[in-house]
């Protein structure tokens, strides 16, 4: 559904991603690992437009979109949830909502069930502004929000940052209900357990490039993998 | 007395008020101070001007103005401003310095430098009213300006309030890389607040010109007195621009009127900087957020 060609991002003289080929296959959930610094949320934004590529191609549903601007991108179904800090602060949850389904003209109602199924938490804060949230509950605007765009593919930035893991599996459990909902899932990560855990096929980001990939059970067994992302379990 | 001296400076301030909601307006998206504002306004009292001395009667000739601002709103941030936009906040701002000058220099080219006068949208005798409160007397062409005031306060709450435009525009000054996510178009809406803040900077510039007469220089202190305005309202809330407005035009007036007219100007821009050191982000200015 999502396939990535040899692709390179850089600021100015920075390479901060090399060569990187990867591709999610439609329905699954897909996981890239990767420490902080490692290039993958700026691999994340030159999938949906923010940042320019240098070289490579990428491809959504057969078509190159890496020329397009991100809101034409999101407008194809490619949508990115960013990191809990992006959620609109000054305005209430339900605006967030509502600015998140910004390029849907149908009715909503369904969408919104939908959202509060998932977060029920959310439905509580409606009127409340999302700056004065926690992270956990942030975290799930930000999810929400993406979710009212009608994605056929989300990508999700590091959804598990900064949160209990009573919250992390909350989350997780969130986004496998999502996937089981037809929606494919593009996780990146740094909570590798948790997010092998729920996805299909892995990639490890390391300093720009890919060092490994695999189905997921496997990753999770392979020692280098468990000694740098599993804490050595 | 009193009472003339509010309704006044209440007429001044509607003036102030219309200026600092443009001005913020075209802030909160680009992030940029716009120092061509008045100017860009004044240019457009001229065109209005032009289509009074065609033949076309007042009204006509505004509404047919606000179209041109429009116009001419959109292509100055689309082909001055957009163009740099990646590269630096600096030249952008550099440049609307130099259509400041731009204006005012092809306008003394065009128009020449004697005044031109512009026909009150309202004429007629003032209204005026006798009580226990004593004489109040009220310029037909203050109602006027009231009324757009109020007009343009109310239609910029319900867009604001209401509409995806709204949700837009707010999501694009707080963050437009993730407004950019959720598929709002942030160039689109940019284009929009520069048509409206012109067009708002306009309506200032065609009501006040039978006060100032047309004139070159006719903007400037109600660009700085707008921009004044803004800063007392906190500079990124439109309802503050309007309350700062209003306040401001207010204390001018009353100052001119109870201690001395020379010095209006100079008092009342003293006492702002003395609540802005009491409450530095202004009178309804965002506070940083907290967690309850």
């Amino acid at each position: 559904m999502l396939e990535l060609r040899n692709v390179t991002v850089s600021y100015g003289p920075v390479v901060a991603v090399k060569d990187v080929s990867l591709k999610v296959e439609k329905s699954s959930i897909t996981t890239i690992l990767g420490a902080n610094g490692s290039g993958k949320t700026s691999l994340l934004h030159a999938i949906v437009g923010l940042n320019k590529i240098v070289a490579g191609e990428i491809l959504f549903e057969g078509e190159r979109i890496d020329k397009l601007e991100a809101h034409e991108i999101v407008r194809r179904g490619l949508v990115l949830c960013p990191d809990n800090r992006m959620v609109f602060q000054k305005m209430t949850v339900l605006e967030n909502l509502q600015a998140g389904a910004y390029l849907r003209r149908e009715d909503l109602s369904k969408d919104f069930d939908l959202v509060f199924t998932l977060f029920p938490r959310l439905k509580e804060r409606l009127k409340q502004r999302a700056g004065t949230l926690s992270g956990g509950e942030r975290q799930m605007l930000a999810i929400a929000r993406s979710l009212m765009a009608k994605p056929k593919l989300l990508m999700l930035d590091e959804p598990s940052t900064g949160l209990a893991p009573n919250l992390v599996s909350e989350i997780m459990r969130a986004i496998k209900k999502i996937n089981e909902s037809g929606v494919t899932i593009l996780l990146v990560e740094q909570s590798a357990y948790a997010a092998l855990k729920i996805s299909h096929y892995g990639y490890v980001l390391q300093t720009g490039r890919l060092v490994m990939e695999g189905p997921s059970e496997r990753l999770m067994k392979d020692s280098s993998v468990v000694e740098s992302y599993l804490g050595g379990r | 007395m009193f009472l003339n001296r509010l309704i006044l400076g209440l007429s001044t301030g509607s003036f102030y008020s219309l200026a600092a909601m443009g001005i913020v307006l075209i802030f909160k998206v680009t992030g940029l101070m716009n120092f061509a504002y008045g100017n860009m306004a004044m240019f457009m009292a001229y065109v209005t001007y032009t289509f009074v001395s065609l033949g076309l009667g007042a009204w006509s000739a505004l509404v047919l103005t606000l179209l041109v601002s429009m116009l001419f709103g959109y292509a100055v941030e689309r082909f001055t401003l957009r163009p740099l936009r990646k590269l630096s906040h600096g030249s952008m701002l550099i440049v609307t310095f130099g259509l400041l000058m731009i204006l005012e220099g092809l306008a003394t080219q065009i128009w020449g430098t004697q005044y031109k006068s512009l026909p009150e949208l309202i004429a007629g005798r003032p209204l005026i009213f006798r009580g226990d409160f004593g004489i109040v007397v009220f310029r037909r062409q203050d109602l006027l300006l009231f009324a757009v005031l109020a007009a343009v306060s109310f239609l910029m709450f319900l867009l604001y309030r209401f509409t995806k435009v709204g949700i837009a525009i707010r999501a694009v000054s707080e963050n437009e890389k993730a407004a950019q996510l959720m598929g709002i178009d942030p160039n689109k809406v940019i284009s929009w607040s520069w048509m409206v803040g012109t067009a708002i900077g306009t309506m200032v510039a065609v009501l006040g010109a039978p006060r100032t007469y047309v004139s070159p220089t006719m903007m400037i202190y109600y660009q700085i007195q707008g921009f004044t305005a803004a800063v007392l309202g906190g500079f990124d809330s439109l309802f503050g621009a309007l309350c700062g407005g209003l306040a401001l035009g207010v204390i001018e007036n009353l100052i001119g009127g109870y201690i001395s007219n020379e010095l209006k100007t100079t008092l009342s821009l003293a006492i702002i900087v003395g609540i802005l050191l009491v409450r530095p982000q202004g009178l309804f200015g965002s506070e940083e957020i907290r967690r309850v």
